[in-house]
């Protein structure tokens, strides 16, 4: 015989009803028996039928696998007989069925599984649809219905598939939501970067799903803390959060007040305690906690925070006994924690236990399309804030996403800096309206305390031309005379720093004058060896 | 490769049934479309794929889209061989329905068969147990074969659970006969089958059928039946002539009165008994295929109904004859096969 059956097996798991199954003699099956019922359905085969019922229903369970073997001779009955004393009491239920999916060999590739939530106590009914949506059973569930005539005790059957994106309706509505979190994240901006907009949604798919810790990290102003706050209101909105958000910057917290600030003191623990303080972490019990800068956290503070993560609970400074919170925690660094695990500064424990859920967020620069989306939402906010619409003008905004984007645009400072940037050139704009000038003044304003910021990168170079002309240099040639001058200063001659410079071509050249090439090289930027070599 | 329309007549599982056999019987593969499309909910149902399987069994055959609520099948049939078969059908559906499919092959197979079919034994819409022994089976041993049936345990719907055991004789070939002249009726009797139902009920029935139809107290017999088989009330009235008995059949129903059951299976009695007719519906329905497969014959009956003008049409698809039905001034009507 060659019947192909494309179908997997369909195995269902079903308690007994020991009052909807019941029924004895021949008027049994005048009554609906959802447990029969499920396996008489024209349209619909049962292959196995995993029977869970206790032992006082044996009987039962006899009499209901006799009448399926009637009416469904392809199903397979398997009985599994559970110790459940009290099927109303929820937490042994839950913990007798949670133990059966536990145990139980699914394999999902070869057969095809179905919760029956149709008989049990409400309690068993409750807990058989907590372990499917928790996927313990990776099931869908199916119902069984009377019959609208009680004439033959068929009824009927409807499937629930509790992945709700696999109906329509529901699926556009999550759809909406999904999208709504998702801009939520961004806080309203139209990002462009594909990659940032990638993190975005991994983010938002892990902030709706987990309460466990998140690592945000990534260069200063690159908004930890705004993503930190967002990703709090998507946790508010879809009410897997109660409490507050409390925020923290670690490099602010020094000495003893970092202990009694996070964890609170009891009254008199340390000189100047006048009173018991809570601290930051019990503040934060039902909420989410934000520890920026976590790298700057001391070792003991450290310690502490590890085991109120881990065990919800802490010992408040001089307190005798401990205090219990239960908050979600965000933390943020720009350092590089793993780095600071070598150097002895931070736990390793901790940085595990931290390290489940790492979003890096990328520098501004390193997301050019993201920059005029924000230039606009920053205008916007400027509005918000003063209550001034501002705009710029078309040319004036050309000229400043050049610059922006260009490889001028370093924005070390990332958002800060083009808050700050967009605020000035708001603040200073004629009328509302940022025009060329105002562009061209700001753009010089930040290429100059850049360069501040950037100088520290060719020291000698600041030091012999001043910071104005190296203003003017090429970072081509910068990178480059920054080199040369570091050559010459440990070189004792022209001609030694000469034969170091140009070994290379040297070594295949026969008459050479290394110093004079030198000597020119240093001229183009107005250098002698003397000044090259004073005060060394 | 044959293509039948699932959906012609009524519409239900009888296109599909008849086109099993007959491709079994033929070799002829075919392919069946829009199957069950006149029903509530079409395509194949459990009891359909078990006459699929049972297809596929006596004759080595392959089906592609034999699944639940498929509304196509490809049906591939190899060769016949008669032997031990057991079937299984849930839902209690009919163990006759699947018989039916199988043994048109089986009859005309190489070697004696012995088949088990576990279910219904007596549902509504397909013929009982009883009939088939009765009315139809000892037509068919006329034709040649040897087929008895023995009914091992009732099975009624919902419950199930009945058990037959089929034991088939073949002939290579089936002789055509002719059933055309009404003999005058010889014996007359009225059965009723109860199961998990009062006894009363039994009685009530026969009551009805004793001052309707005035019969004797010696035509009228109570079969009552263990438990076991859930609850079953089958009215079974026979009406005996030398060549042929004709079998009607009431079911006892939910909300239905014993007086009501026996009063419908009695109305059809008597519009037989007043005809001129020798075929009654149901019988005619079945002769069909064995008839058409013996390549010859006649028989008369009343005016032929949608089911059988549908499966007239099925088995002229298959076999490249006609099945003639000439109706009479008296409203009998004579169907024959013309090759």
């Amino acid at each position: 015989m060659a019947i192909t059956l494309a179908i997997r097996p369909r195995v269902v798991f079903g308690i007994l009803g020991t009052t909807l199954d019941t029924g004895k003699g021949p008027k049994r099956w005048e009554r609906w028996r959802p447990t029969v019922s499920l396996c008489q359905q024209d349209n619909f085969v049962v292959d196995r039928l995993e029977l869970i019922h206790g032992k006082r229903a044996t009987r039962l369970a006899q009499t209901i696998i006799e009448d399926i073997a009637s009416v469904s001779p392809e199903t397979e009955v398997v009985q599994h007989t559970v110790d459940m004393n009290d099927p109303w009491d929820f937490e042994e239920v839950y913990s007798v069925l949670h133990e059966f999916a536990t145990e139980y060999q699914f394999d999902t590739d070869r057969e095809d599984y179905l919760v029956h939530i149709t008989t049990g106590t409400h309690v068993a009914q409750i807990c058989n649809f907590l372990l499917t949506e928790s996927r313990y059973f990776p099931a869908r569930l199916i119902q069984t219905s009377p019959p609208r005539k009680a004439a033959d005790g068929l009824g009927s059957f409807s499937i629930i598939d509790l992945d709700l994106s696999r109906y329509d309706r529901l699926a556009a509505r999550f759809e909406r939501e999904h999208t709504d979190a998702i801009t939520s994240l961004k806080g309203g901006i139209e990002t462009r970067n594909a990659a940032f907009n990638r993190l975005i949604e991994r983010i938002e798919h892990v902030a709706a799903r987990t309460t466990d810790p998140m690592l945000i990290t990534g260069p200063t102003g690159a908004g930890k803390s705004r993503l930190a706050g967002r990703i709090y209101d998507l946790r508010k909105h879809r009410r897997l959060v109660a409490g507050n958000l409390i925020e923290v910057n670690c490099a602010t917290l020094r000495g003893d007040g970092a202990m009694s600030t996070l964890f609170g003191h009891r009254k008199g623990a340390f000189t100047g305690a006048a009173s018991d303080r809570s601290g930051l972490l019990l503040s934060a019990d039902g909420g989410v906690l934000f520890l920026d800068e976590i790298g700057e956290l001391g070792l003991d503070e450290q310690a502490m925070l590890l085991r109120a993560i881990e065990e919800r609970k802490f010992l408040p400074f001089g307190a005798d006994s401990e205090v219990q919170s239960d908050f979600q925690l965000i933390v943020g660094t720009n350092r590089d924690l793993a780095g600071r695990v070598r150097s002895g500064d931070f736990r390793e424990d901790l940085l595990a236990r931290i390290n489940l859920w790492t979003f890096e967020l990328p520098a501004l620069r390193d997301r050019p399309e993201d920059i005029e989306p924000n230039l606009e939402f920053e205008l916007q906010r400027y509005a918000r804030d003063r209550g001034q619409q501002t705009r710029l003008s078309t040319e004036a905004r050309k000229q400043f996403l050049e610059f922006a984007i260009g490889p001028a645009g370093l924005w070390p400072g990332n958002f800060r800096d083009l808050g700050a940037a967009v605020t000035r050139m708001a603040t200073l704009a004629p009328g509302g309206r940022i025009s060329r000038d105002v562009v061209t003044e700001e753009t010089e304003r930040l290429r100059r305390s850049w360069y501040q910021h950037t100088a520290g990168e060719h020291p000698e170079l600041n030091r012999l031309l001043g910071p104005a002309s190296v203003e003017n240099i090429d970072l081509f040639d910068r990178v480059q005379l920054e080199a040369v001058i570091q050559v010459c200063q440990r070189s004792h001659s022209l001609s030694e720093a000469g034969r170091t410079l140009f070994a290379a071509t040297r070594e295949r050249r026969t008459s050479v004058n290394d110093s004079d090439r030198l000597r020119k090289y240093l001229a183009k930027f107005e250098l002698s060896w003397d000044d090259v070599n004073a005060g060394m | 490769m044959i293509n039948i329309d699932g959906s012609q007549g009524e519409g239900g599982g009888q296109v599909l049934r008849t086109s099993l056999a007959l491709s079994t019987v033929t070799g002829m593969p075919f392919r069946i479309e829009s199957i069950r499309a006149g029903r509530p909910r079409p395509g194949l149902m459990r009891q359909h794929l078990t006459s699929v399987q049972a297809a596929c069994a006596v004759c080595s055959g392959t089906a592609a889209g034999a699944e639940l609520g498929s509304s196509t099948l490809e049906f591939t049939p190899g060769e016949v061989r008669g032997g031990d078969y057991a079937f299984a059908i849930g839902t209690a559906g009919s163990t006759t329905l699947v018989l039916q499919t199988i043994l048109p092959a089986l009859m005309t197979a190489r070697g004696p068969s012995t088949i088990t079919i576990s279910g219904g034994t007596h549902n509504m819409h397909a013929p009982t147990v009883h009939f088939l022994e009765r009315a139809f089976l000892p037509i068919v041993r006329r034709m040649g074969p040897s087929v008895c049936i023995d009914l091992l345990r009732h099975g009624f719907h919902p419950a199930g659970g009945g058990v037959i055991c089929v034991n088939i004789e073949p002939v290579l070939r089936l002789q055509p006969i002719e059933l055309l002249d009404a003999a005058p009726v010889t014996a007359r009797r009225a059965i009723v089958t109860i199961s998990g139902l009062p006894g009363s009920i039994a009685k009530r029935e026969l009551a009805v059928v004793r001052n309707e139809l005035g019969w004797s107290k010696e035509c009228l017999q109570i079969n009552q039946i263990s438990d076991e088989a859930g609850p079953g009330n089958i009215l079974s009235i026979e009406i005996e002539r030398e060549d042929l008995t004709e079998v009607f059949t009431g079911f006892g129903e939910r909300g239905v009165s014993a007086e009501r059951v026996a009063a419908r299976t009695i109305k059809e009695v008597r519009r037989y008994l007043d005809s001129n007719v020798l075929v009654w519906r149901h019988l005619a329905d079945q002769l069909m295929l064995p008839m058409a497969i013996a390549g010859g014959g006649a028989f008369q009956t009343c005016s032929l109904s949608d089911h059988a003008t549908t499966n007239a049409k099925v088995i002229e698809s298959f076999l490249s004859l006609k099945l003639q039905s000439d109706d009479n001034d008296d409203g009998t009507c004579c169907v024959r096969i013309l090759s």
